[in-house]
C-alpha cells in the first residue's frame, strides 16, 4: 500500500514536471534519436549570409582548406579571415557581391566575423574531431550535404545526442566507455 | 522487502522526473559566438595545446618553467625537464603563479593617489608624473626592488646612476648571512651549491630546504634522491637540528631539538670532534678548542653523547651540513653559518657534497641593511622620492622599522606593482606592471646557468599594465639617457647579445643562440670550473654565543611559510586552501606551542591567545604541536595583510608585528630571533579550518614502515608474492549471449569474466607512490588543483569540511618510544582516488555515474551524477567530494586559468581523482593520429608531472616492462586497506622506510 502512494506521489510529481516543460518537449520530439530527418535549429542570426553551395559543390574546394585543423586537433577550425581573403582579395563573386563586399570591410578593419555557432555537442562533452577523420567518416556524415545548403548552415543534419553517437559506435564497434567523451 | 519500494521502481520515477528535469537545459536558446581569428597566429593550432619556455618568478631559487597555453590562454604552468633547477618539477607557489596573472585584485590602469583615496588616470599623465617626480628628487631618488632578474637590476641601475640616487634591493627571506659566511670562511662571495643527492648523511640547522630555503625544488629532489631508499637498500640518514620541526625536519629520522640559537656552538663542537679525531680545521682549529661537545651541550640543552655521536656519523661518511635557515636567523646568523661551513671542511665535504663555485659579485644579497639606511635617509630628509617594484616592505619588516612613516615623509613616492600591496597603498603614484608570465626577462639562478623569461601570453586585458622594463626605459630616456633598446625586448636582446659575444659566440649566430635559448628555456655560458677553495681566517671577530633575547616568556620563532612565502602568495586562493604540510590548516594563522606547555597554560587547540612581545602583540589561535621545543612557539609568516586583496586581507596575522628591526652584523640581514613573547588566553575560541581527521592511524594500517634492517634480512620478501601485474578489476564484463531466458541457475554464464574486461586488449592504469621519497610539500595536490580545475572553497566551507581537493596529504605520527622527543617518525599518504579493481563506489550509484572503464579507471560521469552522495559514504579512502560550489563565484579574469580539457564542475555533483583522464585520452588520441599504439609510461598525471620528489610513477601496470610496474615490483609495496577489504586499489604505496624499529610492517 505504501509503496503504491509512494510510487503515485511521484508520479504526479513527474507530470506536473513535464507539463511545466512541455514545449520544450515539442521541440525535443525532433531531436528523438529514432527520427534521422534533419534538425531545424532556430534561425540564428549571422553577420552576413555564407553560402556553403558555391565553395563546395560549384568550385570544389576541399573542407579542409579551410577547416584547417580538422585532422589535427579536436576543433575543426573555424576558417580564420585572413583565409576567405586568399581568394576574395581577388574573387568577387556574382550572387553575393555585397556579402563579399562586408567580408571585405571586416578584413579593412581588422575585424573578426562574430559568427553564430550552430553545430554544437553539449559543454560536458569531448568531442575529438580528429579521430574521426583518422576513423575515416566522412564530414558529411554528420554535417551533411553543405553543398546544398544556401547558408552558413541552417540545419543540423543530425540529432547530435547521445544515443545517436552510440549508434555509430556501435555499428562500427568504437569505444562505448563513458570516459571516452565525458570527464 | 513486499511493503518497501524497490530499487528499480525508485529508478523508474526518478528516471521520468529527471527527464523533465534535464529538458530545461535543452531547451535553452542561448546561441553561442564562433569568433575565429583575422590572421591565425602561426604558432597556435585551435585545441591544441601551445607551450613557452619561460622562468618561475614567485622566489628567486629561478625554477625554469614550461608554460601551458590554450588558445593564447596561459592555463598550467610546468617544471622545465631541460632545466637543472627545477628538473621538471614545480612547487605549489610555482603552480599557483596563473592566480598572479589572472587575479581579479591587479590594478586596473595607472592611478594616482588624492585626499579622496586613488584615482584613476592615462599612461600620459603617469608617465608624466613619474618623470616629474624623479626629476625633481634628482640624486635624492631611491629604488626599492626585490631581487630582480640581471637584466632588469641593470637597467635599475642605470636610471639610477642617470640621477646619482641609491639602488635598493630588498628581500624578506635573505641568504645574506650564508652569501657572508662563504665569503669569511673561504674568500668567495658566492651562495655555494649543496649536493644533497651525493650525501650519505644530512645535518640540517633548522634549514627548511624542502620548503623555502635557497632553491626547494632542487634540493627535495636531491633529498629525496638521497633519502629515498634505493635497491641496494642504502639511504641517507638525516639529522635535524632545531627548535621547530618543520616540513623538512618532519622529514628527518632524527630530530635534535636544541636551544633557539645554539646551532652555532653545536656546529662548531662536532668540528672539535673531528679535529681531535684527526681532521684538520686550518685556521679555525685553536677556535675550536673552546667548544667541546660537554659545554655545547650545555648551551644547546642536549646531550653531549649526541654530539659526539653525530660528529662522528658526520665525519665517517659522506656528509653534509645545511643551515640555518631564516627562522633561526638571530644575532649570530653569520657566525651560525660559518660554523656550519667549517663543519663542512673539517669534514672533508668541500668540493664534494658543497661546492663553493665561482665569485658572484653582479648578484646582490638584497639584505635588510640597505633598506634600513634607506629608511633612515628617507626620514631624515637625504631621500625625498622613491620607486618601488617587486618588494613589499610596508607589510614583510616591523612596524619598528619605521619604513611606513618614512615612505609617507616623501616628497614623491611611486609603486611599480601588478597588485595593490601595504607598501603601494601608501604610495602617491600606482603604475601597474605586468606579471611575470607576461614580461620578458631573464635569470641566473647560480654562475654559468642562464634563463630566459618570456611572455607565455599577451597581457591579460582586464588590466592596462605595462612592463616594468618598458617603464624604467621611457624615464630612462626622459632624464637624458640613451638606454641601449626601445622596448626592455630590444634592451634584453641586446645585453644577451653582448654576453653572447662574450662567450665566445657559442650555439653560432646571435639569432640561431637566441633562439635555442628561448626553446631550450636553459644556456650554460662562462661554467668556470674552480678548484675548491681551503677554510681561511676570518677578517673579522664573530661571536658565537648563543644571542640574548629581548622580553620574557616563551622564545618566538617566526618561519616562512611553505604555501605563502614570505607573504607574497597570500592573494591566491589556490595557496590560502592548500592545508600547510605541517599542521593541515588552511587559510588563518596559529600559534605552534608544546602540547605539554599548552596544557600547563590550561589552552586548548582553537583557542585564541594574546601574543605579546615588547614590539608589539597579535591574537592568534593555539595549535598544540609536539614538533616544538616546550619553552619555543612559532608563528607562520605571510599572512595578516590588510591590503593585498580579497584573499588575503584580515586572513591571520603577520608576526613581524612582535619582532624588533634589528640588523645582523657583519651580513645586514634582518634579524628573525629576536624575543620571549608572552602568551595569555583571551577566552575566546575559533574553530579551526583543517582538513584533517585525525593524525593518529589507531593500528589501520594505511602507512605501515619497515626498518632499514629488517628490509636488508629480507622481513617482506614473502610479500612480494603480490600479483601486481595481474590487478584485477579492469571492470567491467565481457557480454556474452544468455542461453535461454536467463534461469539462474545458467549463472555464472559460459565464457563471461565478470570484475574484467578483456585484459589483453586493455592496459590498467595504475600509479605508484614511493612514500619514503615523498616528502609532504603537497606540490602535487596544487598541481591536480589547477590541471583539473578543483575549485576552492574558502574558510568558511573549509571549517563545514566541505573542501574539494583530489589529493589529500594525509600525514600521520608515530611515536618511537616515549623517551624521544616529538614526532619524528612521520608518514605522510598522498591519498588520491584508488581506482580500485573491486570499487566500493560503484555498486551503490543509483544513477551507474560510479562505474569501471574498460582500461582500469574509476570513472566519475558528472553528466550522470544526481549528488545522492553514497559513493562517498562507501568509499573506504574517504576521496570522493561533493561539489557545494557554483562556479559563477568565480571572478572574472580568476577563470581564464580553467582548463579547457577538463569540465567544470558545478554545485551537486560528487567528483575525485580521475587518474588525469584527459591526459590519457589525449595521449590515445596522438597515438592514434600517429597510427601506434600507446606507450605504458606515455601517460603523465599532473601530480608525477610536478612531484619534485619524484615519487609517483604512473603507467599501465601489466605491461611488466612498464616503470609503474617496475617500481611497485618491491618489497615494500603495499596498497591501503586491501587486505582487509579486497578493493584492489591501483595505487601501489612503497612502504616508507625508517632507521629506528617500527611497530608493525605488514598491512
Amino acid at each position: 500500500m505504501k509503496k503504491q502512494v509512494l510510487i503515485a506521489l511521484a508520479a504526479v510529481f513527474a507530470v506536473l514536471a513535464s507539463l511545466a516543460f512541455v514545449q520544450a518537449q515539442a521541440s525535443s520530439d525532433a531531436a528523438d534519436d529514432t527520427d534521422p530527418s534533419p534538425v531545424q535549429v532556430p534561425e540564428r542570426e549571422q553577420p552576413f549570409d555564407f553560402p556553403h553551395e558555391p565553395h563546395v559543390a560549384v568550385n570544389q574546394i576541399d573542407c579542409q582548406y579551410c577547416h584547417f585543423s580538422v585532422e589535427r586537433s579536436r576543433s575543426a577550425g573555424v576558417p580564420p579571415l585572413a583565409t576567405c581573403m586568399g581568394c576574395h582579395a581577388y574573387v568577387d563573386g556574382e550572387a553575393q557581391a555585397g556579402d563579399i563586399a562586408t567580408l571585405r570591410q571586416f578584413w579593412e578593419d581588422r575585424e573578426a566575423i562574430p559568427w553564430s555557432r550552430v553545430y554544437k555537442v553539449a559543454d560536458h562533452v569531448y568531442f575529438p574531431h580528429m579521430r574521426h577523420i583518422a576513423g575515416g567518416v566522412e564530414c558529411a556524415d554528420c554535417h551533411g550535404q553543405v553543398g546544398e545548403e544556401i547558408n552558413v548552415i541552417q540545419r543540423v543534419e543530425q540529432p547530435l545526442t547521445m544515443g545517436w553517437c552510440l549508434n555509430c559506435h556501435l555499428e562500427m564497434d568504437a569505444s562505448r566507455d563513458c570516459t571516452v567523451c565525458h570527464y | 522487502m513486499s511493503d518497501g519500494i524497490k530499487r528499480r521502481d525508485f529508478l523508474k520515477v526518478l528516471g521520468v522526473t529527471g527527464a523533465g528535469a534535464g529538458l530545461v537545459g535543452c531547451s535553452t536558446d542561448h546561441v553561442e559566438k564562433l569568433i575565429p581569428y583575422v590572421v591565425p597566429p602561426e604558432d597556435i593550432t585551435p585545441g591544441v595545446a601551445t607551450w613557452y619556455s619561460s622562468v618561475c618568478g614567485e622566489c628567486s631559487a629561478g625554477c625554469g618553467v614550461w608554460v601551458k597555453t590554450r588558445e593564447g590562454r596561459a592555463i598550467k604552468v610546468e617544471g622545465n625537464p631541460n632545466h637543472p633547477v627545477s628538473g621538471g618539477a614545480l612547487c605549489s607557489r610555482g603552480h599557483a603563479s596563473l592566480q598572479g596573472l589572472y587575479n581579479p585584485d591587479r590594478v586596473t590602469g595607472p592611478m594616482r593617489r588624492t585626499s579622496n583615496g586613488f584615482e584613476s588616470i592615462g599612461w600620459d599623465e603617469a608617465e608624466g608624473m613619474l618623470l616629474q617626480g624623479i626629476q625633481g628628487a634628482g640624486s635624492s631618488t631611491a629604488l626599492i626592488s626585490g631581487k630582480e632578474g640581471p637584466t632588469l637590476s641593470a637597467l635599475m641601475d642605470e636610471v639610477v646612476d642617470l640621477v646619482g640616487g641609491t639602488r635598493i634591493e630588498y628581500e624578506a627571506l635573505s641568504e645574506a648571512p650564508l652569501r657572508e659566511a662563504a665569503r669569511l670562511a673561504f674568500g668567495r662571495d658566492v651562495i655555494p651549491t649543496f649536493r644533497l643527492d651525493d650525501a650519505e648523511f644530512i645535518l640540517s640547522f633548522g634549514a627548511d630546504f624542502l620548503e623555502t630555503w635557497l632553491s626547494p625544488v632542487e634540493y627535495t629532489r636531491g633529498f629525496a634522491r638521497a633519502s629515498g631508499v634505493d635497491e641496494a637498500h642504502d639511504k641517507a640518514r638525516f639529522v635535524f637540528l632545531s627548535p621547530r620541526l618543520s616540513l623538512t625536519g618532519q622529514n628527518a629520522d632524527e630530530w635534535v631539538p636544541l636551544e633557539p640559537g645554539s646551532e652555532a656552538v653545536v656546529a662548531l663542537a662536532m668540528a672539535n670532534v673531528l679535529v681531535r679525531d684527526g681532521a684538520s680545521a686550518g685556521p679555525y682549529g685553536d677556535l675550536l678548542q673552546a667548544y667541546t661537545p660537554e659545554s655545547a651541550a650545555q648551551e644547546a640543552g642536549i646531550p653531549a653523547e649526541t654530539i659526539e655521536e653525530l660528529a662522528q656519523a658526520f665525519g665517517a661518511s659522506a656528509s653534509l651540513a645545511v643551515g640555518p635557515g631564516v627562522a633561526g636567523q638571530g644575532a649570530n646568523a653569520t657566525a651560525t653559518n660559518l660554523a656550519v661551513l667549517i663543519l663542512n671542511a673539517v669534514a672533508g665535504n668541500v668540493g664534494s657534497t658543497l661546492q663553493i663555485g665561482v665569485e658572484d659579485r653582479g648578484a646582490a644579497s638584497a639584505s635588510y641593511r640597505g633598506l634600513s639606511e634607506a629608511i633612515s635617509g628617507m626620514a631624515g630628509g637625504q631621500i625625498q622620492a622613491a620607486i618601488v617594484h617587486g618588494t613589499n616592505p610596508a607589510y614583510s619588516l616591523p612596524p619598528a622599522a619605521g619604513f611606513r612613516e618614512a615612505l609617507g615623509q616623501l616628497d614623491f613616492s611611486v609603486a611599480i606593482t601588478s597588485q595593490i600591496d601595504e607598501t603601494a597603498a601608501l604610495c602617491d603614484l600606482v603604475l601597474p606592471a605586468r606579471h611575470s608570465l607576461e614580461t620578458w626577462g631573464d635569470a641566473n639562478p647560480r654562475p654559468g646557468l642562464w634563463s630566459v623569461r618570456q611572455p607565455a601570453m599577451a597581457p591579460v586585458p582586464h588590466f592596462d599594465s605595462r612592463p616594468a622594463g618598458d617603464l624604467l626605459l621611457a624615464l630612462a630616456r626622459g632624464l637624458g639617457g640613451e638606454p641601449d633598446g626601445e622596448t626592455f625586448h630590444d634592451y634584453l636582446r641586446n645585453r644577451w647579445s653582448e654576453r653572447h659575444a662574450d662567450a665566445g659566440s657559442p650555439g653560432g649566430t646571435f639569432d640561431q643562440f637566441w633562439r635555442e635559448a628561448l626553446r631550450s628555456g636553459v644556456v650554460n655560458l662562462d661554467e668556470a670550473v674552480v678548484e675548491a677553495p681551503s677554510l681561511q681566517a676570518p677578517d673579522r671577530a664573530l661571536s658565537f654565543d648563543r644571542p640574548q633575547l629581548e622580553g620574557e616568556g616563551l622564545t618566538l620563532v617566526v618561519y616562512p611559510s611553505t604555501r605563502l612565502g614570505d607573504g607574497r602568495g597570500a592573494n591566491k586562493p589556490w595557496l590560502q586552501e592548500l592545508p600547510d604540510p605541517v599542521t593541515k590548516l588552511a587559510w588563518h594563522s596559529w600559534i605552534e606551542i608544546h602540547p605539554e606547555t599548552a596544557q600547563e597554560m590550561g589552552l586548548r587547540r582553537g583557542d585564541i591567545v594574546r601574543v605579546s612581545s615588547p614590539h608589539g602583540e597579535v591574537e592568534v589561535p593555539v595549535y598544540p604541536y609536539p614538533g616544538i621545543r616546550a619553552d619555543t612557539v612559532a608563528i607562520s609568516m605571510g599572512a595578516g595583510h590588510e591590503n593585498y586583496g580579497r584573499y588575503a586581507d584580515g586572513k591571520g596575522v603577520n608576526p613581524m608585528r612582535l619582532l624588533p628591526a634589528n640588523v645582523e652584523e657583519p651580513s645586514g640581514a634582518l634579524t628573525h630571533l629576536n624575543v620571549r613573547v608572552e602568551v595569555e588566553a583571551t577566552g575566546r575560541r575559533r574553530r579551526m579550518a583543517t582538513i584533517e581527521g585525525s593524525d593518529q592511524q589507531y593500528d589501520r594500517p594505511i602507512a605501515p614502515a619497515v626498518q632499514i634492517d629488517q628490509l636488508r634480512a629480507g622481513a617482506l620478501e614473502h610479500e612480494a608474492g603480490y600479483p601486481l601485474q595481474e590487478l584485477q578489476g579492469g571492470g567491467g564484463f565481457i557480454p556474452v549471449p544468455v542461453p535461454g531466458d536467463g534461469a539462474p541457475e545458467d549463472y555464472p554464464l559460459e565464457g563471461a569474466r565478470y570484475g574484467d574486461y578483456d585484459p589483453a586488449e586493455n592496459p590498467r592504469w595504475a600509479m605508484a607512490i614511493d612514500l619514503d621519497k615523498c616528502t609532504g610539500c603537497s606540490a602535487c595536490v596544487t598541481a591536480c588543483q589547477v590541471e583539473n580545475n578543483v575549485a576552492s572553497v574558502g574558510e568558511d566551507q573549509v571549517m563545514m569540511g566541505r573542501d574539494l581537493h583530489w589529493i589529500r596529504m594525509d600525514r600521520y605520527y608515530e611515536q618511537i618510544d616515549a623517551s624521544a622527543p616529538g614526532p619524528v617518525d612521520v608518514r605522510f599518504v598522498p591519498m588520491l582516488c584508488q581506482h580500485c579493481g573491486n570499487a566500493p563506489c560503484e555498486p551503490v550509484c543509483p544513477v551507474y555515474a560510479a562505474y569501471h572503464t574498460p582500461d582500469g579507471l574509476n570513472g566519475q560521469v558528472y553528466n550522470r551524477c544526481v549528488g545522492t552522495r553514497y559513493c562517498a559514504n562507501n568509499c573506504p579512502y574517504k576521496v570522493r567530494v561533493f561539489n557545494w560550489h557554483r562556479f559563477s563565484e568565480v571572478p572574472e579574469p580568476l577563470n581564464w586559468q580553467y582548463n579547457p580539457d577538463v569540465t567544470v564542475r558545478t554545485e551537486g555533483v560528487m567528483e575525485k581523482c580521475s587518474f588525469c583522464v584527459q591526459r590519457i585520452r589525449e595521449g590515445e588520441n596522438k597515438a592514434t593520429l600517429e597510427n601506434r599504439e600507446l606507450g605504458s609510461d606515455e601517460v603523465i598525471p599532473a601530480c608525477q608531472q610536478s612531484c619534485p620528489a619524484e615519487a609517483i610513477v604512473f603507467g599501465n601496470i601489466r605491461d611488466p616492462e612498464s616503470r609503474v610496474a617496475q617500481v611497485s615490483n618491491n618489497d615494500r609495496t603495499y596498497r591501503v586497506l586491501d587486505v582487509l577489504i579486497n578493493t584492489q586499489p591501483a595505487v601501489n604505496y612503497l612502504r616508507k622506510v625508517t632507521f629506528h624499529p617500527v611497530d608493525s610492517i605488514h598491512v
